[in-house]
């Protein structure tokens, strides 16, 4: 009676530590980047790469991702994608793997796939744009997830408002991808000046000289800088727009007079 | 269970299971013996008769599968029994990098002498066991019967009621064994018991009062030496000077008695005793 | 309680220290430790492979991988030939006949071995540690100089990864205890051992399936459950980058809560361990 009584308190001991673990582990999840987002979740391989490699995760990832343009050479599509994915994953705060993940999928892929089907003179001009637009959003989907891992670089944003522009030919998403760069902590000077012209191309004319008006004043004018570009183009927008000269932006002192 | 014995062996049996099927084989079959105080008893065996066995099971290393025992009036297997225990197994091996010294004195903390007396203790056993000298050196440079007595140290270190050697001289020259036979004798001398386990049948002879021995698991034999080995049925007579007519004159003398002359020879001394008397001194130190 | 418990305290005190020095005195101790340092120093060699990771990340990770990789090996092998030293050379039978409880038996050799783990991630992640802050010093000067951010970094981080797969070696340590209690074989007992430490890092798979109980038929979600309480989840004791490069990723008492959650597991299966060894023959 006492043996099974012993068994059966070391088997308790197990069960209970089993159940702690579960919250310890809540804890830690959002300390691992690659697992520690619920709306993002790894492959069942990617998974198992994770696990069992408790560091060198980036070494692996960089000889994953040399390995990628093995594939890239070959335009093997499949390949590349999955090797590709594979770095992301592995070192998935690495903005360099997500970036030029996202480029080739949504520049290249496409015009692999062109050639696949017999060439340009083959595939009809109709053909040719839906396969644009098919790989242009798998690759937005893949910036998207970089944006989310590298905890919203403005980088990823650009380059997937530079592909709504390029290959969806979507002004306004393109806009809401820059408005997203700009917004965000480490923008680049030339993100405001990219959504408001974005929102302008789309015919949001207003929304957009007012959105670049209400950035300038807030944030570029108070830097050092003083962004002349900006002003200039601000300028044109008033010029295009005709707004009233009390309502314009004030007279800057190195501006040239008319 | 007897207080006055030192072991008391109630009924054991032994079964392993064999192979995946589980058989079983029975190493020891329903053992009973009684070892007294103050003695050194010999369990003697052929190979495999489950004489080491049945000493693993004495100091609860082996778990019995029927039976009680107890050592010095407590049941084996309990820290009481083994803190009044020593033990020297087969063929020793100790950890090579300690120095004797070192090794003795691992031992006496173990086995809870108090750190007051520590040193003394550990001296006292180098001492007993001729190794005060090589007590220094490591491990790695000992000879096997330097092994077998810094080994026996280790035993009696803590100062045990009970000691027991699996197969003590094994493997050791004579002039070792001899001194070995001699420090057991100096442990029955203080009061201790000393429970010798060996197939080496002349050593035991000559070291132990009392012997049991062991065939197939089971208990063939036991009792005190002299017992055991005297023929009742005949007598040995020495003479010295025995001419041709003396002799004659006896045979004729005891067979009108009734007695039956079945062999006149010379008596042998042991090659052990020759060599002894050969070789003078340890070539150990 | 603990007058009486003083007895057996010293005899697992000095059984930990004899494992320990025959620990520390083996080839494969000592190579074992270059090797890590060999890894660590080496991440400097290697720093052109960064693909916009930083540089500090690069060589952390190079490091951690060290500390994980040998470090596992170290006591998975470790622990295994230590105990099967001890019965196929019969010095446990030595041991044992006198007063020393197998369960004092068991927690002496665990005991040494985690001390000896403990010196061997000491070592490397003061290494680590050095050259990380080294290194970081430099880009800070550099990071004034050219007005960008400098990388974050924290040596503290370093040394609480150091803590936490400490734990995580001891938690493999008794993991392999166990295993080697109820093998016959020390080859077995490494390939059983290596096995369970691989199940417990990819034991965090199971736990995120359970979070999703819609998606699993009962059977499936049994399986999981228990896969999940039996195993330690190693994953959790993998967040070196994190602490090092990125404290404010890390929740306030995850650190702790990951200590505690391996201190139960270790408990635990030293238990089973004293368990099952007491049916051993030896």
């Amino acid at each position: 009676m006492w043996h099974r009584a012993t068994w059966l308190f070391a088997g308790t001991l197990l069960l209970g530590a089993g159940v702690y673990s579960e919250s310890s582990w809540q804890k830690i999840r959002p300390s691992v980047p690659e697992i520690g987002r619920k709306e993002i979740e790894p492959s069942l391989g990617q998974g198992v790469l994770l696990g069992i490699l408790g560091g060198l995760r980036n070494i692996i990832a960089d000889g994953t991702w040399i390995r990628s343009y093995v594939y890239w050479e070959k335009k093997d599509r499949a390949a590349c994608e999955a090797l590709m994915r594979t770095a992301c994953a592995l070192d998935p705060r690495s903005r360099y793997f997500w970036e030029n993940t996202g480029c080739v999928i949504g520049y290249d892929m496409a015009h692999w796939e062109i050639r696949r089907r017999g060439g340009y003179n083959k595939v009809t001009r109709e053909i040719q744009d839906e396969i644009f637009k098919k790989y242009a959003r798998h690759g937005l989907t893949v910036f998207e997830e970089g944006v989310k891992y590298t905890g919203g670089s403005p980088s990823l944003l650009i380059s997937a408002g530079q592909l709504s522009e390029i290959k969806l030919k979507d002004s306004l998403l393109a806009a809401e991808y820059y408005r997203r760069a700009a917004e965000s902590r480490g923008a680049p000077w030339f993100a405001y000046f990219l959504c408001a012209k974005s929102y302008w191309e789309g015919g949001k004319k207003v929304e957009a000289y007012l959105w670049y008006r209400k950035q300038y004043i807030e944030k570029l004018l108070p830097m050092e800088d003083g962004s002349p570009d900006d002003l200039n183009h601000l300028r044109y927008f008033e010029e295009e727009l005709n707004v009233p000269f009390l309502q314009r932006i004030p007279r800057q002192k190195w501006e040239k007079k008319i | 269970m007897s207080a006055t014995s030192a072991i008391s062996v109630q009924g054991l049996t032994k079964d392993f299971r064999v192979g995946i099927r589980g058989l079983k084989l029975r190493a020891v079959d329903n053992l009973s013996l009684e070892i007294p105080r103050g003695q050194v008893f010999g369990l003697l065996g052929p190979n495999g008769c489950g004489k080491s066995t049945t000493l693993k099971i004495i100091l609860g290393l082996v778990a019995p599968t029927s039976g009680k025992i107890s050592i010095l009036g407590y049941p084996s297997a309990t820290s009481s029994a083994r803190q009044r225990t020593g033990f020297l197994p087969e063929a020793p091996y100790f950890h090579k990098f300690l120095t004797g010294r070192e090794l003795v004195r691992y031992c006496a903390r173990l086995s809870g002498v108090a750190p007051s007396q520590l040193d003394s203790a550990v001296e006292e056993a180098l001492a007993l066991a001729s190794m005060s000298e090589a007590g220094n050196r490591t491990i790695a440079t000992y000879s096997k019967g330097m092994l077998q007595r810094i080994g026996f140290a280790q035993a009696i270190v803590h100062d045990p009621e009970l000691v027991i050697l699996d197969e003590p001289t094994a493997g050791v020259d004579p002039v070792g064994s001899a001194a070995i036979g001699k420090m057991i004798h100096s442990m029955r001398d203080k009061g201790k018991t000393v429970v010798l386990c060996s197939h080496l049948l002349g050593q035991v002879e000559q070291v132990c009062d009392r012997i049991a021995i062991m065939d197939r698991g089971r208990l063939v034999l036991e009792g005190r030496v002299d017992e055991v080995l005297a023929r009742r049925d005949k007598h040995v007579i020495t003479v010295e000077h025995l001419t041709p007519a003396a002799q004659a004159a006896a045979e004729a003398a005891l067979q009108a008695q009734g007695a039956h002359v079945t062999s006149i020879t010379h008596p042998r001394r042991s090659l052990e005793d020759l060599f002894r008397e050969l070789v003078t001194g340890s070539r150990d130190a | 309680m603990l007058k009486s418990m003083k007895p057996s305290l010293l005899r697992i005190f000095w059984l930990a220290r004899l494992t320990f020095l025959e620990a520390v005195r083996q080839r494969f101790f000592a190579f074992l430790i270059v090797l890590g340092a060999a890894m660590v120093l080496s991440s400097f060699a290697f720093r052109f492979l960064d693909f916009g990771h930083g540089e500090l990340k690069f060589i952390a990770d190079f490091g951690f991988g060290g500390l994980f990789f040998f470090g596992s090996i170290l006591a998975l092998v470790m622990t295994a030939q230590l105990l099967f030293a001890e019965m196929d050379n019969r010095t446990a039978l030595t041991l044992l006949a006198k007063p020393v409880s197998r369960t004092e038996f068991l927690l002496g050799k665990f005991a040494g071995i985690w001390i000896v783990l403990g010196l061997f991630v000491f070592v490397l992640s003061t290494l680590l540690g050095v050259m990380l802050w080294g290194r970081w010093q430099e880009l800070v000067i550099l990071a004034e100089q050219t007005a960008k951010v400098a990388p974050q970094f924290s040596l503290e981080g370093v040394f609480s990864h150091a803590l936490l797969q400490w734990f995580r070696l001891g938690v493999v340590t008794s993991m392999v205890l166990l295993i080697s209690t109820i093998a016959r074989t020390f080859l077995f007992a490494v390939v059983v051992g290596a096995m369970t430490i691989v199940a417990g890092q990819l034991q965090w798979l199971a736990q995120e399936a359970l979070f999703k109980p819609a998606e699993l038929n009962p059977f499936s979600h049994a399986l999981l459950w228990l896969a999940s309480r039996l195993l330690p989840n190693l994953q959790q004791f993998n967040i070196g980058d994190a602490l090092a490069l990125d404290p404010s990723a890390v929740a306030t008492g995850a650190v702790s809560a990951a200590i505690l959650s391996g201190g139960f597991y270790l408990i635990a299966y030293l238990f089973l361990a004293s368990l099952t060894f007491q049916r051993r023959e030896i």
